[in-house]
């Protein structure tokens, strides 16, 4: 084989990864992988702790989408112990779960993301950040960061601890919300809700106009969908059952508790990051760019192109106007933006529909628990994608068995798909500059691994 | 690091001490391992003392108290019992044999029962019987 | 940029979740205003500045007054990007519990690598499994002062964004920051009579108060009985105000540490039930008392194997 290109580290992404990308004699891309060393060993060292203690340690580890990992635990608790929250303990932590995909979806878009779109990938590097925003463009910046704070200020009011959280337990909720604060929240999640709409007009006026030349330059790759929505085909985020979606759009319905059925597992040698793809489509697995096997994508726009429709107005009405021009589904790459903003809205709408039901604010928030031999999957839509925890206790409650399933795990083949195209259409006779190789990044950039 | 092992005893100043002093003024031999460390009470010996005894390379450590009931300090003896409860508990949870931790109960008058709790601790460690003695693993 | 050079600042993660790196930028205003006091020269997060393997094989980071280091150390490769952050950085600060104190990464510490590596990769559901990439891994979790010099431990999980940002100011400024050395417990407003339940239960029910009172009105979770780290953990994580878990009116985990840098929290607070007669055998999981400083070698593969 002849050259190696390192990328390292990936950068402006929420994890550690490098990319290598094989040239052939001919100065060809022979190969491209995206590399995540990833043994943390959270499905060794759970075993022999008790349940309940569960939510507060697989929150680590993730600590961009803590609360992501907390509640998909606390929910499988819940059903190791056979309990099941109050309404008003599950409202507070589908709030929680909707409010920290605001910050996330905020921090993804305009923290590391836009600046490619808005400064340009062939931009300086010192220039093409967030620090190079609060220079260039210090009121938009501005506006940015308060809104995440916001988020975050609204979370803290609710449940203390924003990061690394700790108010999901075993049964329900640890506080109730008392009638003070969800007036203040209502209030607060009403500016929300308006800048998340300026935000996604702005995106459509000045960061989606590049869009489509970026997708040419990346070229494009073919895959299906995995996403979560209710029984109406709605797009749901805390909980409901999983919907795969084959490229041709035809989908299959289950519930997570069922996910062995449908998705497996597999190691690639060269990666200590697991693989998953889908079973349920008997065709095995292969990472072939023009025929590829088993792989679908997760996250935003595996959401938004898996859902029959978005149970609020506003993000119902986004989600019209990218299906009548992208289809469904979409497959470019780069859209993962553009439905990344259409989440938003709908999470901030979800926010006030929430806090909208009087029942939220109930004292009764948890179900006490006896420790008790049981299995539980817990599935939440992670901001990075459908999230699985899957738990098995003794009879003292103590685990005994662990599988995560993260989000960015499902999309491990489909990134590396991308890599590999974005690769082999911008590189011809082993010529590359650093603009080219920002460019193999944006294509890992939408997935905010 | 090729050094002797080595056992610390943490021993009271009312009673362990001053057996450990009458029985040098008795001529009893007990192994050159032991290293004792004067305390005024057993009750005052925190648990991070022992591991970090045993963390730095001690290949024991044992304590020496009064009997219950006769602590000068009224209530020490039980301090020292409950602690060394959460010491045995613990060590194997950290990775540390429990044998290389003991408590035991000597009074001033009793300079032989603190030899043979030296010489047995000792013997139990494989300390000072042959070469190449036993050493459990040293700290950093 | 600006015309007077700004005290440079490099920041690099190394095995922890990116929470400490998400905590600085959780400062919002704190954060923009720290911008105008220092020149990050290298943020991965945040910026693309590359680091590739240098010639000696050490990757090429920048020269910097002020160095944060995220995470423990699990790989080699993690060690060698720690070592060239302690020879670029002149003042180097652990970022964060991990960093500082193993944090809950090291719980896997209680297994060897080839263990856990088993366990995550041999797993039923998975059809193929992968070895060849074990040998780049270090046989348990470090914290980043078992390898290298360190100037200060900034402990948290996360740290509290205030914190972070002063520590930082401070540093570029040139003094030298305070930070808290009292416990948890001396930062909580909670009721405590000295008198109290004699028995630790597990968390498997709220705790007892009436949620439109204040917080000082709450009897002490530790004297309603409930397992409570705050004693055996170093304040801090509430910046100025009461502790976290406390306003979700939830026990203290220990997630900054133990109070004293060389502290063992399970030790210490096995020692607090002791002295106050309740029975510590009633803790269901005591390893689990060392889960956010399980490096420094406290915790080991137990030697039953």
């Amino acid at each position: 084989m002849g050259q190696v290109i390192s990328i390292q580290p990936v950068t402006r992404i929420e994890g550690q990864a490098r990319i290598d990308i094989h040239l052939d004699d001919a100065g060809q891309v022979a190969d491209a992988r995206l590399l995540i060393d990833a043994l943390r060993g959270f499905e060794q060292f759970v075993i022999g702790r008790p349940a309940e203690e569960i939510p507060r340690i697989v929150s680590r580890i993730c600590g961009i989408c803590p609360w992501m990992h907390h509640l998909a635990a606390a929910k499988a608790i819940d059903g190791c112990f056979a309990v099941t929250p109050p309404l008003a303990g599950q409202l507070l932590r589908e709030l929680c779960h909707v409010l920290a995909h605001i910050h996330d979806k905020i921090l993804h878009f305009f923290f590391l993301a836009a600046p490619d779109f808005i400064f340009g990938p062939s931009s300086d590097y010192s220039v093409r950040s967030i620090m190079g925003l609060v220079h260039r463009h210090p009121d938009l910046a501005a506006e940015v960061v308060r809104m995440r704070q916001l988020g975050l200020a609204m979370l803290e009011r609710i449940a203390g601890k924003a990061t690394h959280p700790v108010a999901a337990v075993v049964g329900g909720f640890a506080k109730p919300m008392t009638g003070q604060e969800r007036q203040s929240l209502q209030a607060d999640g009403r500016i929300l809700l308006d800048f998340a709409c300026r935000a996604l007009n702005y995106a459509k006026q000045k960061v989606f106009v590049r869009l489509a030349d970026e997708e040419a330059a990346l070229g494009a790759i073919t895959t299906g969908f995995l996403g979560t929505v209710d029984d109406q085909g709605s797009l749901r985020f805390y909980q409901g059952q999983l919907r795969l979606m084959r490229h041709d759009g035809s989908t299959v319905d289950f519930a997570a508790v069922e996910y062995n059925r449908y998705l497996a597992e597999w190691a690639e040698p060269w990666s200590t990051a697991k693989m998953i793809y889908a079973r349920a489509w008997d065709e095995f697995f292969s990472l072939d760019l023009e025929a590829p096997r088993g792989v679908y994508r997760v996250n935003t726009l595996a959401r938004i192109n898996v859902c029959d429709r978005i149970a609020t107005p506003l993000a119902q009405a986004e989600l019209e106007a990218f299906r009548a021009r992208f289809g469904r589904p979409a497959q470019g790459m780069l859209l993962a933006h553009w439905a990344r903003l259409i989440e938003l809205v709908y999470a901030c709408e979800r926010v006030l529909e929430l806090l909208a039901d009087e029942r939220i604010i109930e004292p009764m928030v948890r179900t006490p628990a006896e420790p008790q031999a049981g299995r539980g999957v817990g599935q939440v839509e992670a901001p990075r994608g459908t999230l699985i925890h899957d738990f098995t206790t003794d009879n003292n409650g103590c685990i005994v068995r662990a599988n995560l399933i993260v989000g960015t795990t499902h999309n491990i083949a489909s990134m590396n798909m991308s890599v590999r195209r974005a690769a082999a259409t911008l590189i011809a006779e082993g010529q590359v500059d650093a603009v080219l190789l920002n460019r193999i990044e944006m294509a890992v950039r939408a997935y905010d691994p | 690091m090729n050094r002797e092992p080595v056992i610390i005893a943490f021993c009271c100043n009312w009673c362990s001490y001053a057996a450990a002093d009458l029985a040098g003024i008795s001529r009893l031999q007990y192994p050159g391992s032991i290293r004792i460390i004067r305390v005024m009470c057993t009750g005052m010996v925190h648990p991070e003392l022992v591991l970090k005894a045993l963390n730095k390379g001690a290949a024991g450590v044992i304590i020496v108290g009064c009997h219950l009931g006769e602590c000068h300090y009224i209530k020490g003896s039980e301090m020292a019992l409950a602690r060394a409860e959460i010491i045995a508990d613990t060590l194997e949870d950290l990775g540390i044999a429990a044998e290389r931790f003991q408590l035991v109960w000597v009074s001033s008058s009793e300079p032989e029962r603190l030899v043979a709790a030296f010489r047995e601790m000792s013997e139990r460690l494989g300390i000072g019987r042959a070469l190449g003695v036993k050493t459990p693993e040293a700290g950093q | 940029m600006s015309g007077v050079a700004l005290p440079r600042l490099c920041c690099e993660w190394l095995h922890g979740c990116s929470g400490c790196e998400v905590a600085l930028l959780n400062g919002g205003d704190l954060f923009l205003g720290l911008l105008e006091q220092v020149d990050i020269v290298h943020f991965p997060l945040l910026m693309d500045h590359k680091c590739p393997d240098g010639p000696e094989g050490n990757p090429s980071l920048p020269r910097a007054e002020i160095g944060l280091v995220s995470g423990g150390v699990a790989s080699k490769a993690q060690l060698e990007v720690l070592r060239t952050m302690r020879d670029r950085c002149r003042i180097l600060v652990a970022f964060g519990t991990c960093a500082s104190h193993g944090g809950i990464p090291a719980l896997r510490n209680q297994w060897t690598t080839e263990q856990a590596l088993s366990t995550v990769f041999h797993g039923d559901d998975c059809e193929y499994s992968s070895e060849s990439e074990s040998k780049g891994w270090l046989d348990r979790i470090y914290a980043i002062d078992e390898w290298v010099e360190v100037d200060l431990l900034l402990p948290g999980c996360p740290p509290r964004p205030e914190t972070i940002v002063e520590v930082v100011a401070a540093l570029a400024a040139g003094q030298q920051p305070q930070l808290t050395e009292k416990s948890v417990c001396e930062h909580c407003p909670t009721v405590r009579t000295g008198s109290g339940r004699m028995t630790v239960r597990r968390f498997l029910a709220n705790a007892d108060y009436e949620p439109e009172e204040p917080m000082d009105s709450m009897r002490c979770l530790f004297e309603q009985g409930l397992l409570c780290m705050g004693p055996v953990t170093v304040g801090g994580c509430g910046g100025r105000e009461m502790p976290l878990c406390i306003r979700a009116r939830v026990p203290c985990r220990g997630c900054y540490g133990p109070v004293r840098r060389q502290g063992n929290q399970l030790l210490d607070l096995l020692n607090i039930l002791a002295s106050k007669g309740i029975d510590h055998r009633a803790i269901v999981d005591r390893i689990s008392l060392l889960r956010f400083s399980g490096a420094h070698g406290l915790l080991k593969p137990n030697i039953q194997g």
